[in-house]
């Protein structure tokens, strides 16, 4: 590796996830369990006989559909870490299902659908009272969704 | 009450479930509770009592009488309370056939009577033992048994401890109360119960009924025996009083002979040789003189030869006889011991050997078949332990008095702990090997502290007979080394012919790793002792054996046998003249270079990592203890030592460019293996912390340079090592940072350590584009590393380096600020920022002198400020929110409570640590630690929900907070902000009422000061003035409305008396309002005269200590008399 790291450089086809050794992931990190980005909310190691090599039980949640998962696998295996993305953005308007939100460089992006639930009224309710909201979205292994929101000052 | 009746046969015990359904249950169960509840319920009870038939609602009629007399005690006249004590004994012996628990349940009302009584001394304890030993005489065995009955309910009751029934009293009435009984009546308890026991030894058959009133005698004599414990241990002290009982000889050998009657009934066995053992723990005033001490203990060793020389011991025999014998050992001085005669004392020490070889034996076969109920290795703690106690102090035998034991006791270890055909090790009792690989968990402690206690045993009888034991495990571990080095080269020529076959059976080469395991914790324990925070030094047992050998040691061999960890020692020409001690250590080495090679040849899926465990957590240990020996701290060194480890001696440079090697190569191969990595940076942290000396060698190491530059530069493979090992690999860089060097080579050392970590967070952060690539993985990472790296950082922290230190963390802290707002929607790059300064508060606020302290507060403040105005209006949905805002609190509360221990602990000496540093300067600010608590209070409290509340650990750390600062700056509660006073008030009165006893407690302490910082104001008028009026009424009604926990009282009553020192008005007028709802005059009376003599000695009530203290006293008596009273229906 470099003892320089560019930090300059796009991420345009960048990865969604890089490996790392099973024992260097930590405890509220994140990982893929099979398949989706999870949230590492347990993690304990164990061996096979006293002079057996460590086991990481890797215990998660989805982060976007809250869901379980859990894996087992030599400490010396890498396992994929999902690149985590999050972004605040301005709300300008709420069009059919879709958020209409700001970029910081001033552009508008409408891919975005209004989350369901509470968060997705909370969002429609302040939109409707005329409030200014900032949301922010999360993205992780192409999936992206708005998790958060916070009266803008 | 009828209805309770009537209820009966919907009640719990009878009714079949099918019959009844939920609400019916409920229901019935609610009669019986508001029954129990009720005025002077005695009549009726009585009634019910000689009425029913129902056993269920007899039982709850003996409850409802036994809680009544507690509760109406002062209103009732002594002699209605005598009477009903004689009816409910006179009720039970004239039905024989009443259902256990009931029978049982009016004994324990009988039994509280007579310990209420006493308190009053109104009930004469004596008729009941006359009464009793009349039934005793009688010889009938129900009768018999009865009369058990009745003595086991008494001693259960006096027994202070958690047998006690709850009466409402203070820990102290019950002390005393047993304290008065144990002087006599237990007595009285005791000669009962050998009489019937006498009787019964001296019968040749006995039938199931009688054997069965003997088992129950037998469990009372237990009952008698133990209830002389103390605080921690259950010992036999008893009083003079008893000394003509327990001295008489025929006591002793009646408790041997009974045991030798029933030893092989596991039940009975049980209770007789807790007897022998509490007789064995004897002493006190009882012994007259030594020669009494003497006589006894000859007369109970001779007992208890008598008793297991040439029978073959029971299983459930082996943990009662160990007692026994470690008893004699813990509690007879040496020179009692001593005392006894010389062949006695030997055929005592001889049984102890046999028995402790034999207990370790059947404690290993206890292993192999993985028993749940492992006795025999319970015996065998206990006698090792014992042969700790018994050699340590050694002056008063004569030299060499113990070596032949220890030498059997050392070898049967070894033995045990060692696979065939040298030992034993996973043999069943038939030979048959068994060997199962099963799962482990991390929670499984690892062997070095699970058996810490019998390795230290081990260890010290190894030390005792050191020419024979580390000679044994020096050729033991040669001849290891030699096998697992040729096993490991027939593995590797093995996947060399077929590449990729799995054939391979590992049984051979986890039995080596067995047996090195073993071998290298026991000489780990025999060279060394586990030592906190002192200096350790060699044990003198080594010492002297090295210098007894010394003459005929080459030294020169001893140098190559050490410096040669590459070759076989027989190799090496002379091996046999070197020092036995320094040959036992690199035969470690030898083991450790066999482990460095095979990973060298790409063999380290073989290797054993408990074993990689095993040789750096020795090397530590012995590192600690041996390495630069400290020639002022003993009385004389032997030569081969000095010339090996001391000061300025090649084999100490060369030693530490060892350890140091084999620290980078564990970091480098061993990085998915945590526990051991941890060793590893352990064992480096003990070389540099030491920095006047060990350091010095260290940091003159090429590798040690090394180290730090790939540490610095975070490339593979140190970055895969898990963040706790990161973080003390970091502190240990950082304490090397302070080992002595000339100005050049530590300027260099700072800019290969510490500015690299610098400059690449400069780099980063003050990109132009930050704010758009700050979510990029690289980015993220290297933020994460650096902010890692500063806890491990703080965590180095010392008096002597603090001064840098925290100028250097200074700086970095500021720029984790504006961090917080470019990362503000990452949680767990948020929550890391907050662990870097609770750390650095951690470590360094008690250092900080005033403007220091001010710096980091005014950091820390600012922090807050950010956190709070990033979070507050914010709602998240994502699964993690509650989780992670719980992880941030807890954080928070962590910080401010660490920024307040500066006013309890504080080192610092007005920046004494920075003279130097920088110019003096004047600072007039004053902002103490209790401003920037309260304002962070302030900012975080709109954050606590309750339901964040009902995270147990968060808020107990809440409700400690806010204690602190209630106690430590009350002077400042009545100038907080308005809303912030109205939560903190709101968050004591929740405390007092809907949380945990623990957090109620806290509270009541916090009101005292409270209320004390009132009476100082004195203003009347003020909203903490209006508060502590609300609080008085609240604990006003804790204490006399609701069911009390005694526990508490303490608490309450400070609070109590300052609050109604603050208001008094307003506390005759609580008074005033609960006497004039009480209708029953008899009941008025009494309670106005209880609160007459509760404030009796306290008028008018001043914040004096004595008043206070004599408040407190009159309390205690208030809450017997009329705690509880309040309560009935």
């Amino acid at each position: 590796m470099a003892d320089e790291v560019d930090f300059t450089s796009g991420d345009a086809g960048a990865s969604t996830t890089y490996p790392m050794q099973c024992s260097a992931l930590r405890k509220k990190g994140f990982v893929v369990l099979k398949g989706r980005p999870c949230k590492i909310v347990d993690m304990s190691t164990s061996k096979t006989g006293k002079h057996g090599h460590a086991k990481v039980h890797l215990f998660g949640i989805d982060i976007f559909t809250g869901k379980k998962y859990e894996d087992i696998c030599p400490s010396t295996h890498n396992m994929d870490v999902p690149n985590i993305k999050r972004n605040d953005y301005q709300l300008i308007c709420i069009q059919d299902v879709y958020l209409s939100l700001l970029t910081e460089s001033g552009e508008v992006r409408e891919d975005l659908k209004v989350p369901e639930g509470d968060l997705g009224k909370e969002i429609e309710g302040k939109y409707n009272a005329g409030e200014d909201v900032q949301v922010s979205v999360m993205c992780a292994m192409s999936e992206e969704y708005a998790v958060a929101i916070k009266p803008c000052k | 009450v009828k209805g309770g009746g009537k209820a009966s046969p919907g009640s719990p015990s009878h009714a079949p479930p099918s019959m009844v359904n939920n609400e019916q249950r409920q229901h019935a169960e609610h009669i019986f509770l508001s029954f129990r509840k009720s005025k002077s319920p005695f009549a009726v009870c009585k009634h019910i009592l000689e009425t029913s038939k129902v056993d269920y609602v007899l039982f709850q009629a003996a409850t409802a009488i036994m809680e009544a007399v507690v509760r109406e005690w002062i209103l009732l006249e002594k002699s209605s309370i005598e009477s009903l004590r004689t009816f409910l004994l006179t009720y039970v012996l004239q039905r024989p056939n009443l259902q256990k628990y009931v029978r049982e349940q009016i004994l324990l009302a009988v039994a509280v009577i007579v310990k209420r009584g006493s308190l009053d001394k109104s009930i004469d304890c004596k008729s009941i033992f006359h009464e009793v030993s009349q039934l005793i005489s009688s010889g009938n065995p129900t009768v018999q048994t009865l009369a058990c009955s009745i003595l086991t309910a008494l001693l259960s009751e006096f027994s202070s401890s958690s047998k006690t029934s709850n009466i409402g009293l203070s820990m102290e009435f019950h002390g005393n109360c047993k304290r008065i009984f144990q002087e006599d009546d237990l007595r009285q308890i005791f000669l009962l119960t050998v009489e019937v026991l006498q009787e019964f030894s001296r019968r040749e058959n006995l039938n199931a009924q009688m054997s069965s009133v003997f088992q129950r005698y037998l469990a009372l004599a237990n009952q008698v025996l133990t209830m002389f414990e103390s605080s921690q241990n259950v010992m036999l002290k008893p009083t003079e009083s008893w000394r003509e009982t327990l001295l008489d000889s025929r006591v002793m050998e009646l408790f041997f002979t009974v045991h030798r009657k029933i030893r092989e009934d596991t039940d009975m066995a049980q209770d007789s040789l807790q007897c022998l053992a509490q007789l064995a723990s004897l002493h006190g005033p009882i012994f007259p003189d030594e020669g009494s001490q003497v006589d006894y203990l000859a007369h109970f060793i001779e007992g208890l030869l008598n008793t297991i020389n040439g029978i073959e011991i029971e299983d459930s025999e082996a943990v009662g006889i160990s007692s026994i014998i470690s008893n004699l050992i813990t509690v007879f001085p040496r020179n009692i011991l001593t005392a006894i005669p010389n062949e006695l004392f030997s055929s005592f020490v001889n049984c102890l050997t046999h028995l402790t070889c034999s207990f370790g034996r059947s404690a290993a076969l206890e292993e192999v078949l993985d028993k749940d109920d492992m006795v025999y290795m319970e015996a065998y703690d206990k006698l090792l332990e014992s042969w700790l106690t018994l050699v340590q102090d050694d002056k008063h035998f004569h030299k060499g008095f113990f070596t032949q034991h220890a030498v059997q006791v050392f070898n049967s270890y070894i033995q045990c702990h060692l696979a065939a055909p040298d030992g034993t090790r996973n043999l069943t009792a038939n030979g048959v090997a068994s060997r199962e690989e099963e799962e482990i968990s991390e929670l499984q402690e690892d062997d070095r502290e699970q058996f810490s206690d019998q390795l230290a045993s081990v260890g010290m009888l190894g030390r005792i007979a050191a020419d024979h034991c580390i000679p044994l495990l020096t050729s033991l571990l040669e001849d290891r080394v030699t096998r697992l080095h040729g096993q490991l080269q027939r593995h590797q020529q093995q996947l060399l012919a077929s590449p990729g076959s799995s054939s391979i059976d590992n049984k051979v080469l986890d039995d080596l790793y067995e047996d090195i395991h073993w071998l290298i914790l026991v000489t780990g324990y025999l060279l060394a002792n586990d030592t906190q925070g002192e200096t350790p030094l060699i044990p003198p047992e080594i010492m002297e054996y090295s210098i007894k050998h010394s003459a005929d040691v080459d030294i020169n061999t001893t140098l190559q046998i050490l410096g040669s960890p590459g070759e076989k020692a027989s190799s090496i020409p002379g091996y046999n003249r070197t020092d036995s001690v320094i040959r036992l250590l690199s035969a470690i080495l030898r083991v450790s270079e066999v482990e460095s090679r095979a990973i060298r040849a790409n063999l380290t899926h073989l290797l054993s990592p408990q074993m990689g465990k095993d040789i750096v957590w020795f090397l530590k240990r012995w590192a600690k203890t041996y390495l630069l020996v400290d020639e002022k701290l003993y009385d004389q060194i032997s030569l081969p030592f000095n010339t090996a480890f001391g000061a300025d001696t090649e084999g100490s440079q060369w030693i530490v460019g060892y350890l140091l090697e084999k620290v980078i190569s564990n970091l480098a191969v061993w990085s998915s293996e945590q526990d051991l990595a941890n060793d590893t940076v352990q064992l480096l942290v003990t070389l540099v912390e030491r920095r006047e000396r060990l350091a010095n060698l260290v940091i003159q190491c090429e590798n040690w340079w090394n180290l730090a530059k790939q540490f610095a530069r975070r490339s593979p493979p140190l970055h895969f090592l898990s963040s706790s090992v990161q973080r003390t690999l970091m502190k240990a860089l950082v304490l090397g940072g302070f080992a002595h060097m000339d100005t050049d080579t530590k300027q260099q050392y700072w800019t290969e350590v510490l500015q690299p970590l610098q400059q690449r967070f400069l780099n980063v952060i003050n990109q132009e584009n930050f704010q758009q690539i700050c979510q990029e993985e690289e980015v993220k990472q290297e933020i994460t590393a650096t902010l890692e790296a500063l806890c491990g950082i703080a965590e180095a922290t010392q008096i002597d380096n603090v001064a840098i230190l925290f100028n250097f963390l200074m700086d970095f802290l500021t720029n984790c600020i504006g961090l917080m707002e470019v990362y503000k929607n990452t949680p767990e790059t948020v929550n890391l920022i907050i662990e870097v300064f609770v750390e650095v508060a951690h470590k360094q606020i008690c250092y900080l002198g005033e403007s220091k302290a001010m710096n980091l507060y005014e950091a820390c403040l600012t922090l807050l400020q950010v956190y709070s105005k990033n979070n507050l209006g914010r709602q998240r949905t994502d699964v993690t929110a509650e989780e992670d805002q719980y992880q941030d609190l807890l954080l928070i509360m962590e910080l401010l409570t660490n920024l307040l221990s500066k006013e309890f602990i504080d080192f610092s000496d007005t920046d004494e640590v920075f003279r130097g540093h920088e110019p003096g300067q004047e600072t007039n600010r004053s902002v103490s630690a209790a401003d920037v608590v309260l304002y962070g209070v302030n900012l975080v409290l709109p954050l606590m929900s309750q339901d964040l509340l009902k995270f147990p650990s968060l808020c107990n750390q809440y409700y400690k907070l806010i204690t602190f600062i209630c106690e430590i700056f009350p002077e400042k509660i009545p100038q907080l902000p308005e809303d912030l006073f109205k939560s903190l008030m709101y968050s004591l009165e929740l405390g007092m009422t809907s949380m945990s006893s623990e957090v109620c407690q806290l509270c009541l302490e916090a009101l005292t000061p409270l209320a004390e910082q009132c009476a100082k104001a004195q203003e009347t008028d003020s909203s903490l003035f209006l508060a502590t009026r609300h609080f008085l009424k609240m604990v006003f009604d804790m204490l006399v409305l609701q069911k009390h926990n005694t526990e508490m009282t303490t608490a309450e009553g400070e609070a109590f008396y300052t609050l109604v020192c603050l208001h008094q008005a307003e506390y005759s007028e609580l008074v005033e309002t609960l006497l004039s709802s009480q209708q029953d005059p008899v009941i008025y009376q009494r309670l106005a005269d209880a609160f007459n003599k509760l404030t009796a000695s306290s008028t008018p009530p001043t914040l004096d200590r004595k008043q206070k203290m004599a408040f407190l006293k009159s309390l205690e008596e208030f809450m017997a008399n009329v705690g509880g009273l309040l309560c009935v229906k």
